[in-house]
């Protein structure tokens, strides 16, 4: 193929797109549809990761009181826990302090849940040292006189496991399904191309064509076809993105923290859903066009 | 330049469309190959462009083996030849100048040359001023013309024309060889199918005649008809 019949193939692959605009704009609806599911399987394990991470590297626990326990008895239970050998600090963390920090949320609530009224107990924030001696801290904390329970994060950091082995499991087939799926629906819209303009291609076979030549306007239309959704997929991923992860925020309070952001997620989505785009349909748009270039593409109509 | 060698044809049927042919067609030869529906004509054209592949014997075709041809060699064979259907194949949505430039754009041709060689060819068949014409609005020869230039249009060493004038009436018929004879004296082969005995009469030349597979007649007849003396030059394509 020579350089200079580059413009003129790339402008026969956009015309393409015009003239068959219905199919290819019903091309484009299911695989932004595709991709977004993909995309959204891929972000929730990424973030599922992220969590988990987050957890491990966090050696704080948090040690709740008996709600009726006196102050100077608290103090005494503190001291018990300074002792214990893995400790490296415990703060103390009033009931008082602790409403505070659910102000906001609580809203016109929170003027009636002063003093007595507090629902919530004294606790202290405990430090380890080594989280390899995790489980036998919190067993040893839990056997002192007055604590009520253990903030285990460690049975969310096992469940978010057990959770991320099912995301990726899920988002992996889910990537294969939709990806083969995405394939189907550029090929056919390919072939729908490809068969309303069999007398153009046949009339090319007879003049010299190769084809190279026939087949890349028909890729070229496919990779347009990929890049507008995969543009578009992009766009919808990255605008729901953050009030989603706000929304997680709010009903579990860590997920804030250990999500990752957006400004570190959209580059990655914009480019990483474009190429997929772009992927899909020089595969799809190739599969389609060698296939009826090798079946019947290749003769020369009714002759 | 086209050399066949007991060629034998036979489809996956079991018809047995050419049987054992041999024959030669040298550069510049004015042919025209006859014979009833079912003579094995169009398989005959079908092996030259390599549609089709023979069986047996041996078929060289402007310096190509298409007993051994790859197949991505089959295109450069297809551009030493132009071919004129009887049904024209024009595509609707183009112009009389697109349909023409589309066989060059399909070969990779640069723009400039195209402009130059399309224009050219349109004076060549006559269809000045016709160029922004779609091919509904024109008439069964002006099409076949159309299909003519097309043929012409990438300066091929030979034209085939499957029944040129099966589709247009006996006036239209008469121009259109003539412009098949004015583009064969210009050095280019023209081999001609057709059932139309009095055309072949008319204008003579080397007649081939296929009937059940085999050549029946092979002999040459005197041309009746002279064009006038070509005198415009041809642009060449490095122009």
């Amino acid at each position: 193929m020579k350089f200079s019949s580059s413009g003129y193939l790339i402008k026969e692959g956009l015309k393409n797109i015009w003239n068959h605009r219905m199919m290819s704009l019903a091309s484009i609806i299911v695989l932004v549809s595709c991709l977004i599911i993909t995309g959204a399987a891929m972000l929730l394990s990424a973030n599922v990761s992220s969590l988990i991470s987050s957890i491990g590297d966090d050696n704080q626990i948090n040690v709740y009181l008996d709600y009726e326990m006196s102050d100077i008895d608290a103090i005494k239970l503190g001291s018990q826990i300074k002792k214990l050998p893995n400790v490296d600090e415990c703060e103390f963390y009033s009931k008082d302090d602790a409403i505070k920090e659910y102000k906001n949320k609580l809203g016109n609530l929170y003027e009636s849940m002063q003093g007595d009224d507090n629902p919530l107990g004294n606790a202290y924030k405990v430090q380890l040292k080594d989280l390899s001696e995790y489980k036998q801290t919190i067993e040893q904390i839990k056997k002192i006189n007055g604590v009520v329970s253990v903030s285990d994060r460690g049975d969310i950091a096992r469940t978010l496991t057990k959770l991320n082995y099912f995301v990726t499991i899920v988002g992996f087939w889910v990537v294969i399904i939709l990806g083969v799926v995405t394939l189907f629906i550029i090929s056919n819209t390919i072939k729908m191309t490809m068969y309303s303009r069999r007398f153009e291609i046949s009339i090319m076979k007879s003049v010299g064509a190769t084809n190279t030549f026939v087949r890349i306007p028909f890729i070229i239309e496919a990779m347009t076809i990929g890049l507008i959704a995969g543009l578009l997929s992009s766009i919808i991923l990255i605008s729901i993105y953050n009030p989603v992860r706000e929304t997680a925020s709010n009903v579990i309070s860590f997920i804030g923290k250990s999500t990752i952001p957006l400004e570190e997620l959209w580059g990655f989505i914009l480019l990483g859903f474009s190429g997929a785009g772009i992927l899909i349909g020089a595969l799809g748009g190739f599969i389609s066009i060698t296939k009826y270039l090798r079946k019947e593409g290749g003769e020369i109509l009714g002759w | 330049m086209i050399h066949l060698k007991n060629v034998s044809k036979i489809y996956s049927n079991g018809t047995e469309a050419l049987k054992n042919i041999s024959l030669d067609i040298e550069q510049g030869e004015f042919v025209f190959i006859v014979g009833a529906s079912g003579a094995g004509k169009s398989t005959f054209l079908k092996l030259l462009i390599h549609e089709e592949k023979a069986n047996f014997g041996k078929i060289k075709v402007n310096g190509y083996d298409l007993m051994k041809i790859r197949n991505r060699k089959i295109p450069y064979l297809r551009r030493t030849m132009g071919i004129v259907f009887q049904d024209f194949r024009l595509i609707d949505k183009m112009n009389v100048y697109d349909n023409i430039a589309f066989a060059m754009r399909a070969i990779g041709s640069p723009e400039k040359a195209i402009k130059k060689r399309v224009q050219y060819v349109i004076d060549m068949v006559g269809l000045k001023g016709k160029e922004k014409c779609r091919p509904n609005e024109l008439s069964g020869g002006e099409q076949q013309r159309v299909s003519l230039a097309r043929a012409l249009v990438n300066n091929p060493e030979m034209i085939i024309a499957d029944e040129p004038t099966g589709n247009i009436d006996p006036k239209m018929s008469f121009e259109i060889m003539k412009k098949l004879v004015e583009i064969n004296k210009r050095g280019t082969t023209v081999i001609i199918v057709t059932h139309e005995h009095e055309l072949v009469k008319e204008f003579g030349g080397r007649i081939i005649m296929i009937n059940g597979g085999e050549i029946e007649r092979d002999e040459k007849l005197p041309t009746k008809y002279h064009p006038a003396d070509i005198t415009d030059s041809e642009p060449s394509y490095s122009e």
